[in-house]
């Protein structure tokens, strides 16, 4: 009951900063999009025509493709797109809680810091899930209502983005609670997100670089760090409902967002204010 | 077992080179008003938060209400208003008041029924609507003071309660503090308004530079042993010669005639001596510093001491 009444007052602070109210409107709008744009008639069971944005789509492509392409689209969006939103929506939260004056009469509440920490992590993800989900969800039933065609890989997508942005945000709460500060902990963890396809491509910088030390840091990194560019391949096969060959990058990245839970937990329940 | 205790409570910070509380040992009884002196900077507000896990000691420990302070469970009974406290500025009071008590475990049906009567204790509840951005200092230190109740604490600790409080306000919650008192709660104050903890303390204790240097009973602090101010109209003057001949030293401070006499007896001896004179005596009292005069004396003292 306690944790739960730091996850709602972080719901209030998205609400009273108009984040919460900006992910919802533009979600709102995909799914307003996807209900007019879209137009699709079925005569007899099969379609006879397909439009988007009042394009008419060639008789050659499937219907089946058309939404596992709409679909991908929107994940990768989401993945993207919706992930900077997310980081950028959410990075003042930690640190707005540290503030002097506030985190005090937090603390003296009966609750551990590790309590005090969750509450608010769960509170940032909880929102952002909570816009994800409603997008994911709502565009996945226009498309599925409107088409036939119920592809449960797209549900995923949601699971998906919203792991990748627990794993972010777990190194966004580590900075923020070392250094104190929403703008550079967002860069930061903005440098890691698009440090991967970096990283992925880590054989070619070796390839440039001398010293067999480059090849042990890069790949120490590249195994340390969250794989934003492999999650988001996992992400479009889930929902292209393709055979994913590899979950090393899932569980690494979990991993990392877990150590840097942990430590900042660890580091939080040490913090003199 | 007193509510709270401390010992050898030591605080260094900066790695040691700034010392902030140094070998604290204190003992807090049960339903009284306690009062924490001193100069700033001299570890109020670092004792205070020590007790209450927002900062951890170097060296020693403390119980409240019989738990260790590194257990938060030490907190289930407390309540607390920090100094400078910040509230979500986008909640309303009545809001305040339900996501505090939530997170001190405060269920929502008592929240329900305890929230509007210390809103209306704390002269807040034409105002439990409003967003609290709006609200002056003062109508926040209110707030705050509700906060720390939210709970229905044993233990209270309030660091300048009554800042930024105008006068009325000021007396409203001391006698909020009174009557929490009065209900059994331990109060624990940190404040630099000395007139205001004479009126409502039990006890006080006084730090400087990190030690505690003296603690005890208010009354004792401010009563002078022997020493009455007596009240005489017309030429007082008078009385200069006639205590000289009784052996009693007379002095005059601040418009007011004191006498120094040995015991009971010395003085009632004197009182006859004057009647037998003809004298009219309008009041014999007591007389007793303020609680301010003998704070200064006593870090003056340490401060002669120290040099």
């Amino acid at each position: 009951m306690k944790l739960l009444a730091i996850i709602q007052l972080t719901f209030r602070e998205s609400w009273a900063k108009k984040t919460f109210v900006a992910f919802f409107g533009l979600s709102t709008l995909v799914c307003l999009l996807f209900i007019f744009a879209l137009n699709l008639d079925i005569v007899d069971g099969l379609k006879s025509s397909v439009s988007l944005f009042g394009k008419e789509i060639p008789e050659l492509v499937e219907i089946r493709e058309l939404v596992l392409g709409i679909e991908s689209a929107l994940a990768v969006f989401l993945f993207t797109g919706g992930l900077f939103m997310s980081l950028f929506a959410t990075s003042g939260l930690i640190t707005s809680f540290l503030r002097s004056g506030n985190i005090e009469l937090i603390i003296s509440k009966p609750l551990s810091r590790f309590q005090i920490l969750l509450g608010r992590y769960l509170g940032a993800v909880s929102i952002v899930a909570f816009n994800v989900f409603y997008l994911v969800l709502f565009s996945w039933l226009i498309l599925s209502i409107k088409t036939g065609i119920w592809n449960w890989g797209f549900l995923l997508s949601g699971i998906m983005i919203v792991l990748t942005f627990a794993i972010l945000y777990a190194l966004m709460t580590f900075l923020s609670v070392v250094i104190n500060s929403a703008a550079f902990s967002l860069m930061i963890t903005y440098a890691i997100l698009f440090f991967s396809p970096l990283l992925l491509q880590r054989d070619r910088i070796y390839a440039l670089l001398s010293g067999k030390i480059y090849g042990v840091l890069l790949d120490g990194l590249y195994y340390f760090l969250p794989k934003t560019t492999e999650l988001a391949d996992i992400t479009r096969l889930l929902v292209q409902g393709s055979a994913v060959t590899s979950w090393m990058a899932l569980w690494s990245s979990i991993l990392f967002g877990i150590f840097m839970f942990g430590v900042s937990s660890y580091i939080f329940s040490r913090k003199n204010f | 077992m007193n509510p709270i205790e401390t010992n050898d409570l030591t605080k260094y910070y900066s790695g040691g080179k700034v010392q902030a509380l140094e070998g604290v040992n204190l003992q807090v009884g049960g339903a009284q008003i306690f009062s924490l002196l001193g100069p700033n900077g001299a570890g109020k507000t670092t004792l205070m938060k020590i007790l209450l896990g927002v900062c951890f000691p170097t060296r020693g420990s403390a119980r409240i209400l019989g738990k260790e302070i590194s257990s938060h469970w030490s907190h289930s009974r407390v309540g607390y208003l920090a100094e400078n406290h910040r509230f979500p500025d986008f909640l309303n009071a009545w809001q305040v008041l339900y996501y505090y008590g939530k997170m001190s475990g405060v269920d929502s049906v008592t929240l329900k029924e305890r929230i509007p009567r210390l809103l209306d204790q704390v002269k807040l509840e034409n105002w439990e609507k409003e967003r609290i951005k709006k609200f002056s200092k003062g109508m926040l230190q209110r707030l705050g003071i509700a906060q720390a109740l939210i709970n229905d604490p044993d233990i209270l600790f309030l660091d300048e309660p009554t800042d930024g409080i105008d006068p009325i306000g000021r007396r409203e919650v001391r006698d909020l503090l009174l009557t929490l008192k009065n209900q059994g709660k331990t109060i624990f104050l940190n404040s630099h308004l000395l007139s205001e903890v004479e009126r409502v303390s039990d006890e006080v204790a006084i730090l400087k530079n990190g030690r505690l240097i003296q603690k005890g009973r208010v009354e004792e602090f401010i009563a002078v042993k022997d020493t009455y101010e007596i009240k005489i109209p017309g030429a007082a003057e008078d009385l200069f010669p006639f205590c000289q001949q009784l052996n009693i030293e007379l002095h005059q401070k601040n418009g007011k005639y004191l006498i120094e006499v040995d015991d009971a007896q010395h003085l009632n001896h004197f009182i006859d001596r004057l009647r037998e004179k003809d004298m009219i005596i309008q009041a014999i009292i007591p007389h007793k510093i303020t609680l301010e005069d003998f704070f200064i004396e006593v870090i003056e003292e340490k401060e002669g001491n120290s040099n």
